[in-house]
């Protein structure tokens, strides 16, 4: 083995970390531990002459370890790892110690902080000692792509990968295109008709030679990794030609629409939904619009119209979170119905008023010029709808505590829409798992970071988009499945892909095919070889979480970068000092 | 017991004057601004609120709007341009409206046409009345004395007919604000001799309106330039009414000046005038907000008083200077614009006179039966609470 020269580079991070530790100390430290070549410290590490500093002293001094004392690998470790491939070192032979996060900003003690910035820094100079030159691997990108759910969102990013000449697989459970977009007659705030927005997409995505659409069909399997999935898919039960065995796709990557289902108002007992005939959904009132007949269920024109918004959402007992389109759905309920029925009078009974977007507030004041009455309750305090006697005149009258006023009224009303809020689809637990991503508690599907990867998962080559990640209106739907289709695009256009070199690998020697690890993985990266009995782990889809290495009963398993001697090390490191 | 909200109120409301209340979304903006919303009368947000949701039985049992003078902050603070001040202007319209058992005053500011028709052919009254009395009775060439074309004793019991039947009005009307508004309104306890002590407040705010001169309305100069005015066009009005009630015997006789009576005369007449030309000039001009929007009976107000106060300011020089027949027929016009105006009283803005030093006495006994209700809780002993 060559001699071991390792440097040692503590930051400082401004005042970040300097003012806490004393970098001085441990770079002072440093250099009295065997195989430290040089120690020093640095004002920002991770800036140009910081990053320059080390590229120079590895060629200098014939650095082969480096420690960077900083902030979490998180934040700087590419940075650094870029640095050690400038300077012609393998990448992997570097270790950060965490004197930041876990040192100066949690701790007000100089002393102690110094202390265990030492502890830490011993440790990953002991640990860097046994590091290995790993090599990323890379595979093919497939440049095939299969699209879940024919909504906007599906037929918006089928068109985007299409458009550029890549083949798109498009499923769709239902007999047609269109999604829950299809029942909506005009769109807030402007206005637009909803099927001219999508009659042209539909029939763009029918038409297009590089989009072949199922419809009626499902997900049957989904099978491979990133770039190499092979993906079945067949008719529904009931529908379409079930006899037909399933179709077998090669794609490269998985776009899940599946969208949201509606909230069914007769749970909130108190509206009377399904039992008060005048008592309505927001999806019937659109139906009624769309046939261009807004009445009752006697076949009177409705004088009073009563819209009641949050049903289902924000409430603790059903779904607390807030379904987003419905504030301004109901604003346009309103000069819908005023615009057919110009005599009728409308009483908005809301919580919050949710104007966020884009023209939302100029959209809320219109309809305060057009006379709708807003009425406010509390979250927990619904309204209740009650039946009216022949006296009052009307259908239906609402009891509600009217938050801005106090006052305790009832509210005369001959129709009652229900804005009905969204929630998770009951079979998206079966995507979920044919998919391998995670669902939250309420079964929206979890991003792999909520600001910064809105339409990633934790499964490489799966994107998620629209409504079946959370309730959300056109416009964000329409721009997630293009930022969805812009991802597998770059990427696609690589033509191979890069895996990081931290994967796990099975010593053949040493496996006894007991298949714990098959299940226990929780990327689906093992499989087993029938043939030789024994587990093999796809490299491209194993994240390097260690899960088998430490199930093994055989220790054969080895995770890279996480070998049991870097790790053992970096402990006894750690608790020498 | 829930109140029943009644959609179409805001409706009715628009032709009182208060269109832009739909755009309030209840920020409490103009009750932060107002020097005259306190702890117990919460205005205008709650009386916009009420109006917003139409709830009448509420509103007839409020006295919020004859607590605000008209400054006009509040619209000036609106973030949403619904005009607060606007909206209470028009609350008290609708409260005349509903003080009015008749009816009458509903017709007059939801109609301009039956209002003017009804000024008309009650000045057409007048008229053919007066000129039947003068022409059968009388010479149109004498003004005073034997054988005037009016006589003063038959004046005198003229004004006293038109001020009785205009009295009956006002006490009835009076009767049922205070019916709506302390008797209906079962909210708060009232003690009854809170009405006995508190009853120097009708005067005190009758004669100073000490409430308008704390309006802090900044863009006037002076800023107590519009109390001052109002106070003066109120005061010669009063001065007016008791002099021809009172004493349009001394007042009519001439051609020499009776100073001690005609004194106040004169200065009531200024004021009025003063007054008057203030009111028009800014309802022309527009120039400050409580003068942008002014409603057909604002209008039908200033031009009848601007007649009234040039027809007897002119009958009176003729008489002076001696052109009676001319004098004679210049007070027949006179009385035919006065009539109408007294009989017009109970039925439109300018019964405000009454009902807004009346809301202030009330409002001081809830204040004060609000006050006492604390401080009797407050010194219960701990177990009765």
């Amino acid at each position: 083995m060559e001699e071991l020269r390792t440097g040692v580079y503590v930051c400082m991070c401004g005042t970040n970390i300097a003012k806490v530790v004393d970098v001085e100390a441990i770079a002072e430290f440093a250099r009295t531990v065997p195989g430290v070549a040089l120690a020093k410290t640095y004002k920002y590490m991770c800036s140009n002459p910081g990053q320059e500093m080390i590229v120079q002293d590895i060629r200098e001094h014939k650095l082969n370890r480096i420690v960077v004392a900083a902030c979490s690998p998180n934040m700087h470790e590419r940075t650094f790892r870029s640095a050690l491939r400038i300077a012609g070192l393998n990448q992997y032979l570097l270790e950060m110690a965490n004197i930041r996060e876990q040192c100066s900003w949690v701790h007000a003690d100089t002393k102690g902080a110094t202390e265990k910035a030492k502890a830490l820094v011993y440790a990953a100079i002991c640990r860097v000692k046994f590091h290995e030159e790993l090599e990323s691997v890379s595979v093919n990108m497939c440049p095939n792509v299969l699209i879940i759910g024919g909504g906007i969102a599906g037929m918006t990013a089928a068109l985007e990968l299409a458009d550029a000449g890549n083949q798109v697989y498009l499923v769709e459970k239902n007999d047609h295109l269109g999604g829950n977009l299809a029942r909506v007659d005009l769109t807030a705030p402007y206005l637009y008709s909803a099927r001219d927005l999508l009659t042209e997409r539909i029939t763009r995505v029918m038409e297009h030679k590089k989009i072949k659409v199922f419809l009626n069909s499902t997900l049957r399997e989904l099978k491979g990794f990133i770039g190499n999935f092979t993906a079945s898919v067949s008719g529904v039960n009931g529908t379409g030609d079930k006899t037909a065995k399933p179709e077998v796709v090669e794609i490269g990557n998985v776009i899940v629409c599946t969208g949201y289902k509606e909230f069914d108002a007769s749970r909130v007992v108190h509206y009377g939904y399904g039992k008060l005939p005048n008592v309505i959904t927001s999806f019937e009132l659109e139906k009624m619009i769309r046939e261009g007949n807004i009445r009752t269920k006697e076949g009177k024109i409705p004088k009073y119209v009563a819209i009641i918004h949050c049903v289902g959402s924000r409430s603790q007992e059903f779904h607390s979170y807030c379904s987003r389109v419905c504030c301004m759905t109901a604003l346009k309920y309103a000069h819908e119905i005023k615009s057919a029925n110009p005599g009728c009078y409308i009483s908005d009974i809301y919580i919050d008023m949710h104007a966020f977007g884009k023209g939302h507030e100029d959209f809320y004041r219109r309809s305060s010029e057009a006379k709708t009455l807003f009425l406010m309750y509390e979250k927990d305090d619904r309204p209740v709808i009650h039946k009216a006697e022949p006296k009052d005149n009307c259908e239906m009258l609402i009891e509600v505590n009217e938050k801005l006023s106090g006052e305790h009224i009832e509210i005369p009303a001959d129709l009652v829409v229900l804005m009905v809020g969204m929630e998770a689809r009951e079979d998206s637990h079966e995507i979920a798992r044919l998919v391998n991503i995670s669902q939250d508690n309420e079964g929206w599907f979890i991003e792999s970071h909520p600001k910064l990867e809105p339409v990633a998962t934790t499964t490489d080559g799966v994107f998620i988009a629209g409504t079946c990640v959370a309730p959300k209106d056109i416009p964000d739907t329409v721009a997630q499945a293009r930022a969805a289709a812009a991802r597998i695009l770059a990427r696609i256009a690589k033509e191979k892909i890069e895996v990081d070199a931290l994967f796990s690998e099975v010593n053949e020697n040493l496996c006894s095919g007991c298949r714990l690890c098959n299940t226990l993985c929780p990327f689906s990266a093992i499989e087993f070889d029938e043939i030789k009995k024994q587990s093999h782990i796809i490299s491209a889809l194993c994240k390097g979480c260690g899960v088998c290495v430490a199930a093994c009963p055989s220790a054969a398993i080895k995770g890279r970068h996480f070998t049991d001697l870097q790790v053992l090390s970096q402990l006894e490191g750690l608790l020498a000092v | 017991m829930a109140t029943r909200v009644n959609p179409e109120f805001i409706d009715d409301l628009d032709r009182f004057g208060a269109e832009d209340v739909k755009m309030c979304y209840q920020c409490g903006d103009c009750s932060t601004v107002c020097p005259h919303a306190d702890e117990i009368f919460k205005f205008p947000r709650k009386s916009m609120r009420l109006l917003q949701m139409g709830l009448e039985s509420k509103i007839e049992t409020t006295l919020e709007p004859w607590l605000c003078y008209y400054c006009g902050q509040c619209s000036e603070q609106c973030p949403r341009e619904a005009d607060p001040g606007e909206t209470m202007m028009s609350l008290r319209r609708w409260l005349i409206s509903r003080y009015d058992f008749t009816g009458i005053a509903r017709l007059f500011f939801r109609s301009r046409i039956a209002e003017i028709a009804a000024i008309i052919i009650i000045a057409l009254i007048t008229g053919a009345f007066l000129l039947y009395y003068g022409f059968t009775g009388g010479n149109i060439g004498i003004y005073d004395g034997e054988g005037a074309f009016l006589p003063s004793g038959f004046i005198h019991r003229f004004d006293l007919t038109v001020g009785g039947i205009l009295l009956i009005f006002l006490v009835i009307n009076a009767f049922r604000m205070w019916n709506f508004t302390m008797l209906k309104n079962t909210s708060l306890k009232v003690p009854w001799w809170l009405y006995i002590t508190e009853i120097w407040q009708f005067p005190w705010h009758f004669f100073t309106q000490k409430r308008y001169a704390e309006c802090e309305q900044k863009h006037e100069h002076p800023v107590y330039m519009p109390w001052l005015l109002h106070l003066g066009l109120m005061l010669g009005y009063v001065t007016m009414l008791v002099l021809v009630m009172v004493f349009v015997e001394a007042l009519q006789s001439g051609p020499e000046i009776i100073w001690e009576v005609h004194i106040f005369g004169y200065l009531a007449s200024a004021g009025l005038l003063a007054g008057t030309i203030y009111f028009i000039r800014n309802r022309l001009r527009k120039n400050y907000i409580q003068y942008k929007k002014s409603h057909g009976t604002d209008w039908v107000f200033v031009i009848l008083l601007t007649i009234i106060v040039l027809t007897g300011i002119a009958q009176h020089v003729l008489h002076r200077t001696g052109v009676y027949e001319w004098a004679n027929y210049l007070y027949v016009i006179h009385l035919m614009a006065v009539v109408p105006w007294l009989l017009r009283m109970p039925f439109c803005k300018w019964s405000h006179l009454l009902y807004r030093p009346l809301a202030m006495y009330f409002a001081a006994i809830r204040r004060e039966a609000v006050r006492r209700q604390e401080t009797i809780l407050n010194n219960y002993p701990v177990f009765v609470k």
